[in-house]
């Protein structure tokens, strides 16, 4: 069964090295034939990956005996989800740009790099080994600087070279500390086994000596969550990267930050978190309202989404900080639900931008309702999602993560929670106008000019696949909480109810 | 010194006894057929290869054990101790010089001062001096190997004859005369410290428990890391390293980037492994590893030459070199060694492209950062390779190798609890980033459109891949080669170099 698990990181790792190459040495993949390839390997690497959450395999092998690193890889409720979301958009990144224009002179190096962005993510949510889970994190990052500073859907050379350099050198401080935080927990605990950590649940650590670990490792993964006021390449990064870029960027590089967390933080070091959650959700709270304000006037339709992620990992951080276990589920929700949100905003909007020329919200359109039926459900479902309307799947992670901070566990400081929860209930009432500010301006109305086509083919089946996710996950949250509930219950060690 | 005579075995002196045979040879060849130059080339690679054999032997000692000789035969001490740190550093100098000869070869037609044996012999003879560094454990063949190993080089760099090379090499020889001067000092006060000539744990202990003594002995390292810190080039002993950098010509560059790196951590860590474990006074170690990568990167960001830009990443990456010094520990010299090396692999692979460049578009383009734009569509090979290099450097996959040996840096620092000097660390981990993907961006990003002429009559290849009018060298292309090959296996399994230091 280890050789489910080896062939779901083996296959994008050697495609997406393929790709790459190809062209440098041998003869080079013309697009089509790059696309063709990308499907097929993300496809088999999706059935892998279903195959080994059902099966769930362990690999545990020796890689750096004199460092006492070891290759560990395993699948469990809380990473099964990210995992069959990462295998799930990679294939859905290859499928949308089938149906788009091409992409410059090496088509070939850019599916290459969502090859390896893939393999990335998947090794970070299979790592049971901290340095193995630094080591997959910084996997992501090269190929991703290439998609924004290459194929960033940005003219301007300037603006691309500064998005992408502020994506990696953020990225690369927050993971460095990050790396200096596993090591220290490494040392302390005495091992790098992220089961075994769990289970210690910090025991032997001293109180100031967790502050110290998790003060870094907060910091280092906040960078990347992002939290507030660290969250300041996300604009650009997300703004300038290429559709497939900014899906990738938005629905699955920003849960490694919050799965590090739950893995990294919270369950091991409980005391240290406790200390400084109330901390860590103040910021959260400032990142809802902050990115909600923002909404409210940006003009650019794709920074209008980078930023409401902002505000949406804001409502995962307030209810990882509630340290109970419906926090945690809550969290975790929030993050698939934000992943598929998310998503299918990027893709709608990267499909307008190439349709538009701009995705710039004060010029008039023509009204998606009108001209573009397709374009226009898929929009509502995506913003009604993203304001949290009951029954779609944006819903429970935020109303679950206020519940849970409404009555926090009994170390947290319940009047400091409460006033968070209200306003974050603020926060959620802004992202109601902002969404129904991007529906009345280029949803409703009668304009019929310029013309443009609607969704079709691979864009379509992209986007109604998302849809679908949306509304079952909205009507049968209990899929995806019924998966994370044991080892959520087990992290913040309460008795199941 | 005892008057007995001292055993000698010449089959574990082999690592040091090749290159100066070999370099010996070499002149004997020259006085007696002229003209020769391919022989030399081939007689130097051979006591290379040989030297490189004879450590095998070494690299296989268990934690303790070593092969000794020139042992003095009363009190069991021994001239020359080679571990598997030692070896692993003999070995390393040794393969990094067999390289800098590969890029030295093509360089040669050109050369009308300094002969081809000349430049080949004072490259070996450096060479035996860094192998035989890395093994003694006396102060007078420490301080003597140390010597054999810099002083050569002076003459390297001035070789060329350019006014720019002069005045590196000047630079070059003043930073090695003060530099003699402290290490003999530091010599003549762990003698005082300890009443030994030998760099060995029991003297140091005995210092240790004297209080009258124990400030002489910490006096003592802090002036050898002074010593070392001008050949290693930390800040602020570091001045000479830019304009000996870039006066050279281009494989002594890279010979002092390596073969001179490894020696002079080698003769650090011989007195560093004599200090037991718990001594306070490495903090000096700390500052200046923090303010050398602090200062390096930021003067690497401004540089707009190729080879500079590598000068001062030398000077940050040698402060990620003694960084794990700070905590004394065994972890910690293998940590040193580990990221030494993959730091000499790394830049050793840049430095073969950019010589291999010189070939192909001239001097020039090959050294300005400019002239980079593009190289991804005119030379993909060159181009990846440079790139594996860059971010084998910089410490992001792919790679992996620079990656672990930064995690491998950072571990003797976090478990000593320096968080200070860790986020400084964290910080300049970032600055080295910005550096390389500086370089790198160039690299890939599409060519300008608008048709750029060769200004200095340098041809240059019109259609990437079918009709190059200019090709590099064999030789150059094998550096290439075979440094990239070494960066890609060790990168998929670091372990193959970390298990060389014996983990």
């Amino acid at each position: 069964m280890v050789i489910l698990l080896i062939g779901a990181m083996v296959i994008p790792a050697v495609t997406g090295t393929y790709l790459i190459l190809s062209g440098r040495g041998f003869r080079a993949v013309p697009e089509g034939a790059a696309n063709m390839l990308s499907l097929v390997a993300s496809v088999v690497t999706a059935a892998l990956v279903i195959a080994t959450v059902i099966a769930r395999p362990v690999l545990n092998q020796p890689w750096l005996t004199s460092l006492g690193v070891r290759l560990h890889f395993a699948v469990d409720g809380i990473s099964a989800p990210l995992l069959i979301l990462t295998a799930a958009l990679s294939v859905a990144v290859v499928v949308h740009a089938r149906s788009r224009p091409s992409h410059g002179a090496s088509p070939s190096t850019f599916y290459g790099c969502l090859q390896l962005v893939e393999l990335g993510a998947l090794a970070t949510f299979y790592a049971r080994d901290a340095v193995i889970f630094y080591v997959s994190f910084e996997i992501v990052l090269i190929p991703m600087w290439v998609l924004i500073a290459r194929y960033g859907d940005s003219h301007d050379l300037a603006a691309r070279r500064d998005a992408s350099g502020r994506f990696v050198l953020y990225t690369v401080l927050g993971s460095t500390l990050m790396l200096i935080g596993i090591l220290a927990l490494v040392q302390a605990s005495g091992t790098a086994d992220m089961d075994a950590l769990a289970v210690l649940h910090g025991a032997g650590l001293s109180r100031s000596t967790q502050i110290i670990i998790a003060a870094l490792l907060l910091v280092g993964m906040g960078i990347k969550v992002p939290v507030w006021p660290l969250h300041t390449w996300l604009p650009p990064a997300h703004t300038i990267a290429p559709t497939a870029g900014s899906v990738m960027l938005a629905a699955i590089l920003l849960k490694m930050g919050t799965y590090g967390i739950v893995r990294l933080v919270v369950a091991p070091l409980p005391i240290g978190f406790g200390a400084l959650s109330p901390a860590f959700a103040v910021v959260g709270v400032i990142g809802i309202i902050w990115g909600g304000l923002a909404c409210l006037v940006e003009n650019d339709l794709k920074r209008l989404i980078a930023y409401s992620s902002v505000a949406h990992m804001g409502f995962v951080v307030l209810g990882l900080s509630s340290g109970t276990t419906v926090g945690l589920q809550a969290a975790l929700f929030a993050n698939i639900a934000h992943g598929v949100v998310s998503a299918l905003l990027f893709f709608l909007v990267g499909g307008l931008k190439e349709r538009w020329g701009s995705a710039d919200l004060a010029t008039a359109r023509a009204a998606l309702r009108e001209i573009s039926p397709r374009l226009g459900i898929a929009l509502v479902v995506g913003f009604a999602a993203s304001l949290g309307l009951p029954g779609l799947v944006g819903f429970w992670g935020e109303f679950l993560a206020m519940y849970s901070a409404w009555s926090p566990a009994p170390d947290r400081p319940q009047g400091l929670m409460r006033v968070l929860v209200v306003m974050a209930v603020l926060g959620a009432g802004v992202a109601a106008a902002y969404s129904l500010r991007v529906l009345k301006l280029i949803w409703s109305g009668d304009r019929t000019t310029p013309a443009h086509e609607d969704a079709r083919g691979g864009e379509w089946s992209v986007l109604a696949v998302l849809v679908a996710a949306v509304l079952v996950l909205g009507v049968a949250p209990g899929l995806l909480l019924n998966s994370t509930f044991k080892e959520a219950a087990a992290i913040t060690m309460q008795v199941p109810r | 010194m005892s008057q007995a005579i001292v055993s000698v075995n010449a089959g574990i002196l082999l690592p040091v006894l090749a290159p100066a045979v070999g370099a010996a040879v070499v002149l004997v060849a020259d006085v007696a057929v002229q003209q020769l130059r391919r022989a030399h080339y081939v007689i130097a690679l051979a006591s290379l290869v040989v030297g490189a054999l004879a450590t095998i032997a070494g690299l296989s000692m268990v934690a303790g054990g070593a092969r000794r000789t020139l042992c003095l035969p009363g009190s069991g001490q021994c001239m020359y101790v080679a571990d598997s740190v030692a070896s692993t550093l003999q070995l390393a100098a040794l393969l990094a010089a067999a390289l800098t000869l590969l890029l030295t070869w093509p360089d040669d037609k050109k050369q009308s001062t300094g002969g081809t044996a000349v430049i080949v012999s004072l490259v070996l003879a450096a060479t035996a001096g860094a192998t035989a560094v890395a093994g003694a454990r006396d102060l007078g063949s420490w301080l003597v190997a140390l010597e054999l190993a810099t002083l050569p080089t002076v003459a390297l760099v001035a070789l060329r004859g350019a006014r720019s090379a002069i005045s590196g090499a000047i630079a070059l020889l003043t930073t090695a005369l003060v530099s003699f001067g402290l290490l003999a000092l530091s010599a003549a006060l762990w003698f005082t410290a300890t009443g030994s000539g030998f760099f060995t744990p029991a003297a140091a202990i005995t210092a240790i428990n004297d209080p009258a003594r124990r400030p002489i002995l910490v006096l003592a390292v802090v002036v050898v890391i002074a010593g070392i810190g001008f050949k290693l080039s930390l800040v602020p002993f570091h001045a000479w390293t830019p304009e000996a950098y870039d006066g050279a010509p281009l494989p002594i560059a890279a010979f002092l980037a390596g073969v001179s790196k490894i020696a002079a951590l080698a003769a650090l860590l011989v007195v560093i492994r004599a200090i037991p474990p718990g001594e306070p006074s490495l903090a000096a170690i700390a500052i200046v590893s923090a303010v050398s990568m602090t200062l390096g990167n930021i003067m690497a960001l401004r540089q707009d030459g190729v080879v500079r830009l590598l000068a001062w990443s030398t000077v940050a990456q040698a402060g990620w070199v003694v960084l794990p010094l700070a905590a004394v520990s065994t972890g910690a010299v293998h940590a040193s060694g580990a990221y030494l090396l993959a730091y000499v692999l790394a830049t050793l692979l840049v430095f073969a492209v950019v010589a291999a460049l010189v070939q192909i578009r001239g001097a020039a383009r090959a050294r300005d950062l400019q002239e980079y734009r593009g190289l991804l569509a005119d030379h993909p090979v060159l181009a990846s390779a440079l790139g594996l290099g860059l971010l084998s450097l910089a410490g992001l996959p792919p790679g992996f190798l620079g990656l672990v040996a930064k995690v491998a840096a950072l571990g003797p620092v976090v478990n000593s609890q320096l968080w200070l000097l860790a986020v400084i660390a964290a910080v300049n981990a970032v600055l080295g980033v910005a550096v390389y993907l500086r370089w790198l961006l160039m690299v890939v990003s599409t060519p300008d459109t608008s048709v750029q002429g060769s200004p200095d009559g340098v041809p240059e290849p019109v259609v990437h891949g079918a009709a190059l009018v200019v090709r590099a060298h064999p030789a150059t292309l094998a550096a290439v080669g075979f440094t990239g090959v070494a960066l890609v296996l060790t990168s998929l399994s670091p372990q193959l170099l970390l298990g060389l230091l014996g983990g």
